[in-house]
């Protein structure tokens, strides 16, 4: 990633005087699924939790099991081990209030426009809202991701960049309790990828909406995150939980950025030198 | 720094867009060349059948012609073809539904995978038209055992390409489905099949194909079972009575109809679908 970052703020959250009951709990979770016929572990007994309204980024190397925690908060992945909670209740199965959106291009269902691409999850779910509800909730979240001209478009006339909004729209419109992000931007070339993450922290500015980001990249880590989770792979491990947006970084340029981001390179590549220098 | 060229001479070359000649752009167009060549091969045709001077045997161009004027004005032709395309919507139909059903099962199970698997290994290579004595067997001289004949045609060769097409259907998609909280046959008909339309689109083409011919061909043995029977009793029965040139206008319109869904129907159904979403060029 470049360094010439210009944007200051990566708005702080609330300091958090009492301790509010975490809206998300990942209590010793352990996640294993079959490759071939070979049982791989993910992660081995995870814990965290995240509070409403906080930006929560999962950073590891590939391998460290990132993803795949998040596709068991998204219920399609059950731990052997552990539990995890949403608002109190287990999770067992995917379900509408916790919109993912991916990493691939392809995750829009093709044969819709954008514009029904966004409303066919409303109308899915049921949320009991109107049909001219929702139809105006549909043209102001195009009207929030700037894409009005090519509501009726469809995805495969749009850009890499112009889908992941799309997607990112279509998780927001649902008004998920959280939001899981797989690697949204990795696709992405570099310069769209700066303007995707100064976007989203402004969606975030107007909603405040609970988000888990997972990414391999730190600078996006400290970007887009209020606090970030540090994971080492193989099995997937928590190996520090850093507070990012409270400590206000004062942006990419500055030194206290420089020195949060060296100091999680460490902590991966120590990691590394403790196994033996292999990967 | 800069440099500029005398551009003032402009050659025939030089010029960035010009119309093509009216006889190119005539000729550029698929509908003309096709046109010729159908101009062509009844020419042929008519020269032939004049030099050889047989219309018992080889009727020319211009007698089957007038046959099938007259056959589709005041004969039997066009109560025949309707016969014949009514039974063939009927077993298409109930084709189509049962390797929904099959598909389905396969696409939620692994049973139903398996099972669809080794049905359509069996079935799929054995012609349609081959179980017809077993059918006139079981359900005797009639409608229903052209439907039977018809539904295997249809059914295999459709489930297959359903089946593939379900399991092509990309990870994230199904992920995104069930995200939305999609789950048993509104999960198949919502994310699915639409996420295999291209593959069930070629499924139901090539059934059609097999349905149409194996309907033909069945007619030609039996027909007359329903009071009116169909196009290939009409082909059977005009050769009987030696009315060749009818038999040809016949056979004509096997082709005539064989073209309108294929080339009408379908093609405007992929117009509107896999080619608008994207999906198939």
């Amino acid at each position: 990633m470049n360094a010439a970052f210009r944007k200051p703020d990566p708005f702080p959250t609330p300091p958090r005087t009492e301790v509010p009951a975490p809206l998300l709990s990942v209590e010793g979770v352990t996640l294993q699924y079959r490759s071939g016929h070979a049982l791989v572990t993910a992660t081995h007994r995870i814990d965290f939790t995240a509070a409403k309204g906080e930006r929560l980024v999962l950073l590891g190397p590939s391998g460290c099991g990132k993803s795949t925690l998040l596709k068991a908060v998204g219920g399609f992945l059950r731990p052997v081990e552990g539990r995890i909670q949403l608002d109190g209740r287990e999770i067992v199965e995917p379900g509408p209030d916790r919109m993912m959106v991916f990493q691939e291009f392809d995750q829009l269902l093709p044969w819709k426009t954008v514009r029904q691409n966004i409303l066919f999850p409303l109308r899915q779910a049921r949320h009991g809202w109107s049909k001219a509800d929702i139809d105006e909730k549909v043209r102001q979240i195009i009207g929030k991701v700037g894409l009005t001209k090519f509501a009726e478009s469809y995805p495969h006339q749009l850009s890499g960049g112009m889908k992941q909004r799309v997607a990112i729209a279509r998780a927001m419109a649902m008004e998920p309790a959280i939001l899981l992000m797989d690697e949204p931007f990795a696709s992405l070339d570099a310069l769209t990828r700066r303007r995707m993450q100064d976007d989203l922290l402004q969606l975030w500015q107007d909603t405040r909406f609970t988000m888990l980001f997972v990414t391999h990249s730190i600078d996006e880590a400290l970007l887009v995150g209020s606090r970030v989770i540090v994971l080492t792979p193989h099995p997937g491990r928590v190996r520090a939980v850093i507070e990012t947006a409270a400590e206000a970084l004062g942006g990419p340029g500055s030194p206290r950025f420089r020195a949060v981001h060296e100091e999680i390179s460490g902590l991966l590549l120590t990691e590394r030198f403790d196994q033996g220098g292999g990967i | 720094m800069s440099q500029a060229n005398d551009i003032s001479s402009i050659d025939d070359f030089a010029v960035v867009e010009r119309p093509l000649s009216l006889p190119a752009q005539v000729w550029d167009k698929a509908v003309v060349r096709r046109a010729v060549i159908l101009a062509g091969l009844a020419l042929l045709w008519q020269g032939y059948a004049m030099v050889a001077g047989n219309p018992l045997m080889f009727p020319s161009f211009g007698e089957t012609a007038q046959a099938f004027g007259e056959a589709l004005l005041h004969g039997t032709l066009l109560n025949k073809a309707w016969t014949s395309v009514k039974v063939l919507l009927l077993g298409y139909g109930l084709g189509v539904l049962l390797a929904g059903l099959l598909a389905g099962l396969a696409a939620s199970t692994r049973f139903g995978e398996d099972l669809l698997g080794t049905l359509t290994a069996m079935f799929n290579p054995l012609p349609a038209i081959a179980l017809l004595p077993l059918a006139l067997l079981w359900f005797g001289l009639g409608t229903p055992s052209l439907l039977f004949v018809l539904v295997h045609a249809v059914l295999w060769p459709l489930a297959l390409n359903a089946s593939a097409g379900f399991r092509g259907v990309g990870e994230t998609l199904r992920m995104a489905g069930r995200n939305y909280g999609l789950k048993g046959w509104r999960y198949i008909g919502l994310i699915l099949i639409p996420a295999a339309f291209p593959q069930i689109l070629t499924g139901l083409k090539i059934g059609w194909a097999f349905a149409w011919r194996t309907l033909i061909a069945a007619e030609l043995v039996f027909g007359v079972a329903s009071g009116t029977g169909g196009l290939g009793w009409f082909i059977f029965e005009n050769k009987n009575r030696l009315e060749t040139a009818n038999v040809f206008a016949g056979l004509g319109t096997v082709i005539l109809i064989g073209l309108a869904v294929e080339g009408l129907l379908f093609r405007t159904l992929e117009r509107h679908t896999v080619r608008k979403w994207g999906m198939q060029r």
